[in-house]
């Protein structure tokens, strides 16, 4: 049988139409490639006022967020962030501070790559707290979530109540990283996203973290067009194409 | 707020909380505050229409029942009309809060609420458009064919 050309052109037509149709259907698809290599999901704990939401709004706006009132159960926050050569996507969930959302802030906790614990250096009861919000962690995310201990506020030294000695051992007893930071003055915000990021990506690195597992809080987007895909959405839009 | 308005609640999450709101009416033949709100919570962040609607009707009622914690009822109120894109709604909690508390939580919402309801205009226009379009063609056509 040989090819004519009215037939390759009736071909290639159908071809095209079959293009439109999937941009038309399937616009992220087919539009450029992600401008990130990966996402990490992060969620932000630790009792109210701590300044959980200034922290994130430091690391995201790089401004200093005074007078800010309680979040109302859940806050959003997202920034791309560099790790060897990798962007990678924080998505960050802020969740509010005061007892009554603790059960349903809950269910924010599970699919976390890193879990950032927060507590107040000049308010005592609130690094008490920490263990019960390590449990919490613990039993809500899965073994390879990185927990970071934060100990906001560390610009006000005058009104300190816990010492950085103390906490250090703690967090070293329990595997978790630590840093005292400020959200006032920004000293250690950074620091303590990025090396959440870049911890959680040494565990992908040395395999520790399972990519396919789909509670691991870690989204792995190749900047081909012919990616393979995590998102449901994306693998019906496989299925439909293999007409 | 895209992404939180897009979140759905996991559905062991919702059924746990229906499991405690129905546990207490039973056996004390209330349910308290605390258990209402947490309901309320999972059932306006859930991916079926009716259940976001019944959580307004509880956060409707809490709101009256327990002053107290208004704030946070007016904000998932205006949460929950705007997942279903009730944005009149959506948008009277959304100033009834603010014009008690400035918040950046609240207006981020309320920009986002505007932004949708003036989409949903527009293409409610654009088919409004169509339709006459379409009925415009219908009738010069019948009475060109009735003038033969």
């Amino acid at each position: 049988m040989s090819f004519t050309v009215p037939k390759i052109q009736s071909i290639v037509n159908k071809l095209y139409e079959h293009i439109d149709y999937f941009v038309e259907k399937y616009p992220n698809m087919t539009a450029a490639p992600y401008n990130y290599n990966y996402i990490f999901k992060y969620i932000i704990i630790g009792d109210m006022g701590v300044g959980k939401s200034c922290l994130l709004h430091q690391f995201t706006e790089k401004k200093f967020m005074a007078n800010c009132p309680h979040t109302i159960g859940v806050e959003f926050g997202t920034r791309i962030i560099e790790v060897d050569d990798k962007k990678i996507k924080l998505q960050i969930w802020d969740t509010a501070g005061q007892e009554r959302f603790r059960a349903v802030t809950r269910s924010y906790y599970r699919g976390a790559a890193g879990a950032l614990m927060v507590y107040d250096i000049t308010r005592r009861s609130t690094y008490n707290h920490l263990s019960s919000w390590l449990t919490d962690t613990r039993n809500l995310t899965n073994p390879s979530t990185v927990i970071f201990l934060i100990g906001n506020k560390s610009d006000l030294e005058s009104t300190r109540e816990v010492t950085y000695e103390e906490a250090k051992e703690f967090a070293d007893e329990n595997g978790l990283m630590f840093l005292e930071a400020s959200a006032m003055t920004g000293q250690n915000v950074e620091e303590a996203f990025l090396e959440t990021a870049r911890k959680i990506y040494q565990n992908i690195q040395e395999g520790r973290l399972d990519l396919n597992a789909s509670e691991s809080g870690v989204q792995h987007r190749p900047s081909q067009p012919s990616r393979q895909s995590i998102s449901s959405e994306a693998m019906h839009a496989k299925d439909q194409c293999s007409c | 707020m895209e992404e939180l308005l897009n979140d759905v609640v996991p559905q062991e999450d919702l059924e746990r909380f229906e499991r405690k709101y129905q546990q207490e009416n039973k056996v004390n033949g209330e349910v308290s505050i605390e258990t209402k709100f947490e309901y309320a919570c999972c059932l306006v962040r859930s991916r079926y229409t009716n259940d976001i609607r019944k959580g307004i009707m509880i956060l409707e009622d809490l709101a009256h029942v327990h002053p107290e914690g208004k704030r946070d009822y007016i904000y998932y109120l205006a949460f929950g009309n705007a997942r279903i894109k009730n944005y009149t709604e959506g948008l009277k909690y959304c100033r009834a809060f603010l014009d008690i508390e400035s918040n950046d939580q609240v207006r981020a919402l309320e920009e986002h609420i505007k932004k949708q309801s003036d989409k949903e205009v527009a293409k409610g226009m654009a088919v409004a458009g169509g339709a006459a379009l379409v009925l415009g063609s219908i009738i010069g056509l019948g009475i060109a064919m009735a003038r033969k």
